[in-house]
C-alpha cells in the first residue's frame, strides 16, 4: 500500500516534468498548470499562519500584492533581473509583514483576523488610488518577462557570445514554478521539523503552555508573519514576470479567501494537504468557469461552489483531507532511528 | 533557612476580587513544599504570579537560583521565568495534544537551544547536532517519567495519569531548579499516586526543588517537609505538617466554623 503510493507519487512527478516535452502538450493546460503551481506557493505561505500557529489571517492577498508590484515597478522601471528582483520581492513582503504584525499581534483571535483582512483592503486602496506610483485601476501592462543571462558563464569559459534566454510560452515558466514550489516545499519541511517549527505548533497548539516551555509567543509569531508573508511576495513576483500584467483588482479579499480554503481543505498544518488543496480549487475553477456558462449561470457563481465545497468539508471532513501535523517531523532520520531503537529495547 | 523562592506581600486582584491579599512565605532550597487551602483560595493563583502568567497587583517575588544575589521576577514573563529556572504543570493539562509525546518535550528544549530559521533551513552541522541532543534530552526525560515508550505516540493517546506524567516530563525538560506541580495527583488512581510520590522524590534527587498544590491531605501530610495554607487569598498558616494539622484556623476553613473546638 505504502509503496503503491510511493510509486504513484513519483509517477506523477515524472508525468509532470514530461507533460510540456509531449507532442499533445496544450497551452491552456499548461497555464492552468502554472496558475496551480502560484496558489501552492500561496498556500504553503499561508499554511504557517492559521496551520502552524493557529492565526487567521484573513489578508494574505496582500502581501501577494507587495510582492508582485514590488517585481512589476522595478522590472518597467529599472529594467532589474527577475533574479535579483526575488530576494528584493521577498525581503519587501517580509517587512511589510512585520510592519503589519509587530503592533497587532498582541491581538488575539478575532481581533487580529479583522486587522489582517483590514491590511489587505488598504493594499488594494492604496494601488488603486496611488495613480503617480502605480497608474492606479489601470494597472501596470508591458512588463518585460523572465530572462536568463549567463553570458559571464561563457567569457568564464572563454566563450565570446551573449549566452542570454528569454522566457517565452509557458514552458520555462512552468519549469521554474516547479522550482520554486519545490523549494519553497523544502524550505517549509525542513522549517516544520526544527525547533521553529515546534515552537510554531506549540504556540497553536496551546499559547500558555507554549510560553511556560520558553517560547516567546509574540516573537514567535511575528518570525511567522515575516516567513509567511514573504512567501506571498515571493508567489507575487513570479506572477508579475509571467502574466506581464498587474491590477488592483487581481489582489481582491476574495484571493485571500480561496487559499484559505485551499488550506483549509488539505488540512491546517500539513503541507502536502497545502498543495493538493490549491491543485483541486484550481482545477475545479477552471472546470467551472467553463461548465457554468454553458449551464446559463454567470461564472462568477463558482464562488457558490467553493462556498459549498467548504461546507461539504466541515461537515465531513472538519480537518481537512490531510490531518497529520508535523507530518515531515515523522519521516527525519532521527526519529526514525529513535523508532528502531524504541522497537530494540521492547523486544529486549 | 536557604531559600530558593521568597513571595513577599504578593496580592493580586480580579476586579473587585482579592484572589491573593498579602500572601508571605519561603520555600526551601532542596525540599517539598505543600501550597494547601479549599477550592478558591487563590493556588492556583500563586503559581500563576510565580510562573510569570500574571503580574502581582503588589509585592514581590524573591527567586535565588543558589549561584547570584536573589531576583525580583514578580511580573517576568513566563518564557523569562522558564529560562531562570522555573517550570511549572497545570491544573487542567494543557498538553500540545495534536503532537506526539516526544514533541511535547522537545518543545520544553527551546530554552535552552538556539537553532534559527536559517540554521533550520541550511541544516548547519550545530543544527544537527543540537536537534539530536534535544531528542537525548527529551527521551532521558520521559524514560525518568517511564514514558520513554510511548515517545512517537500522540500526546493524546495517553491516560490521564500518563498525560500528567507527561507535563512532568516536559517541565523537567526545561532544566528547572523550582518546578510547580498543580494537582498532579487529581485523576489519579492509588496506584498510579504511589508512583507519583516515588516520582517526586526521584525530581528532588536531581535537584530540583518543588512546590505541590494538592488536595489529597493524606499524601501531603506524608511527603512535604513544609506546608503553606491559603484561604480566600490570605494566607493562614505556615509550618510543619504537624503545626498545620493542629492549627485551629485550617481545620475551620477545611471543615467549617465551630468545628475546631468540637
Ligand atoms: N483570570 C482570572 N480572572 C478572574 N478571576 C480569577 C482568575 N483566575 C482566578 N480567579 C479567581 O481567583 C480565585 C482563586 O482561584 P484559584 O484558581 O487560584 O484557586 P485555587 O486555590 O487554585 O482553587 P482550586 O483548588 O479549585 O484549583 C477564584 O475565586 C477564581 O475564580
Ligand atoms: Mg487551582
Amino acid at each position: 500500500m505504502r509503496g503503491a503510493a510511493h510509486t504513484l507519487k513519483y509517477l506523477l512527478l515524472a508525468a509532470a516534468l514530461a507533460y510540456p516535452l509531449l507532442p499533445f502538450r496544450d497551452v491552456y493546460v499548461l497555464h492552468v498548470l502554472v496558475l496551480i503551481m502560484v496558489y501552492m506557493v500561496l498556500a504553503m505561505g499561508l499554511n504557517i499562519l492559521p496551520g502552524f500557529c493557529g492565526l487567521l489571517d484573513l489578508g494574505f492577498v496582500g502581501f501577494y500584492g507587495i510582492g508582485a508590484y514590488t517585481a512589476g515597478l522595478l522590472t518597467i522601471h529599472y529594467n532589474m533581473s527577475f533574479w535579483l528582483i526575488v530576494p528584493l520581492a521577498v525581503l519587501n513582503g517580509a517587512l511589510f509583514g512585520v510592519l503589519l504584525g509587530a503592533p497587532t499581534l498582541r491581538l488575539v483571535g478575532d481581533y487580529f483576523a479583522i486587522v489582517t483582512f483590514g491590511f489587505s483592503e488598504l493594499v488594494v486602496l492604496f494601488l488603486t488610488n496611488e495613480i503617480w506610483l502605480t497608474r492606479g485601476p489601470l494597472g501596470i501592462p508591458g512588463i518585460a518577462p523572465i530572462s536568463l543571462d549567463v553570458t559571464w558563464l561563457a567569457t568564464l569559459l572563454g566563450v565570446d557570445e551573449r549566452w542570454r534566454y528569454a522566457f517565452r510560452g509557458e514552458v520555462p515558466y512552468y519549469y521554474l514554478a516547479m522550482v520554486m514550489v519545490a523549494l519553497v516545499f523544502l524550505v517549509m519541511t525542513r522549517v516544520e521539523d526544527s525547533r521553529l517549527g515546534r515552537a510554531w505548533l506549540a504556540i497553536r497548539e496551546d499559547p500558555m503552555a507554549a510560553a511556560s516551555c520558553g517560547v516567546n509567543l509574540f516573537a514567535y509569531k511575528v518570525i511567522a508573519f515575516a516567513v509567511s508573508t514573504g512567501i506571498g511576495a515571493l508567489a507575487g513576483a513570479f506572477l508579475a514576470r509571467w502574466t506581464l500584467f498587474i491590477s488592483p483588482d487581481m489582489f481582491k479579499f476574495w484571493e485571500s479567501f480561496l487559499v484559505l480554503c485551499m488550506v483549509v481543505l488539505g488540512g491546517l498544518g500539513n503541507i502536502r494537504g497545502a498543495l493538493v488543496g490549491s491543485a483541486i480549487l484550481i482545477a475545479l475553477g477552471e472546470v467551472l468557469r467553463v461548465a457554468l456558462p454553458k449551464l446559463g449561470l454567470p461564472a462568477e457563481t463558482r464562488f457558490l461552489a467553493y462556498g459549498l465545497i467548504m461546507v461539504v468539508i466541515m461537515r465531513f471532513r472538519p480537518h481537512g483531507l490531510f490531518t497529520q501535523v508535523a507530518e515531515s517531523t515523522m519521516q527525519s532520520g532521527l526519529i526514525k532511528d529513535l523508532r528502531a531503537r524504541i522497537a530494540a529495547r521492547r523486544t529486549a | 533557612m536557604d531559600a530558593i523562592l521568597t513571595v513577599d506581600g504578593v496580592s493580586k486582584r480580579f476586579g473587585g476580587l482579592m484572589a491573593l491579599s498579602d500572601v508571605s512565605f519561603a520555600v526551601e532550597r532542596g525540599a517539598i513544599t505543600g501550597l494547601i487551602g479549599p477550592n478558591g483560595a487563590g493556588k492556583t493563583t500563586m503559581f500563576n504570579c510565580v510562573a510569570g502568567i500574571y503580574t502581582p497587583t503588589d509585592g514581590r517575588i524573591l527567586f535565588a537560583d543558589g549561584v547570584g544575589e536573589p531576583l525580583n521576577v514578580a511580573g517576568r514573563k513566563p518564557e523569562r521565568m522558564t529560562a531562570l529556572g522555573v517550570a511549572r504543570t497545570f491544573q487542567n493539562i494543557r498538553l500540545f495534544s495534536a503532537l506526539t509525546v516526544l514533541d511535547n518535550v522537545r518543545i520544553a528544549r527551546h530554552c535552552r537551544t538556539s537553532a534559527n530559521f536559517f540554521g533550520s533551513v541550511l541544516r548547519t552541522p550545530s543544527q544537527r547536532a543540537e536537534e539530536r541532543a534535544i531528542i537525548d534530552a527529551a527521551m532521558e526525560n520521559l524514560d525518568f517519567v517511564g514514558l520513554g515508550e510511548t515517545a512517537l505516540s500522540p500526546a493524546a493517546s495517553l491516560s490521564y495519569g500518563d498525560q500528567r506524567r507527561l507535563e512532568i516530563a516536559r517541565a523537567l525538560a526545561t532544566d528547572p531548579r523550582l518546578i510547580l506541580l498543580d494537582e498532579p495527583a487529581a485523576g489519579m488512581n492509588p496506584r498510579e499516586t504511589e508512583a507519583l510520590v516515588d516520582l517526586i522524590h526521584a525530581i528532588l534527587g536531581r535537584g530540583v526543588t518543588v512546590v505541590l498544590i494538592e488536595h489529597d491531605m493524606k499524601l501531603v501530610m506524608r511527603i512535604c517537609k513544609r506546608l503553606v495554607v491559603l484561604d480566600h487569598g490570605i494566607k493562614i498558616a505556615d509550618g510543619s505538617p504537624q503545626e498545620v494539622r493542629a492549627n485551629p484556623d485550617v481545620i475551620e476553613a477545611y471543615l467549617g466554623k465551630g468545628a475546631a473546638h468540637a
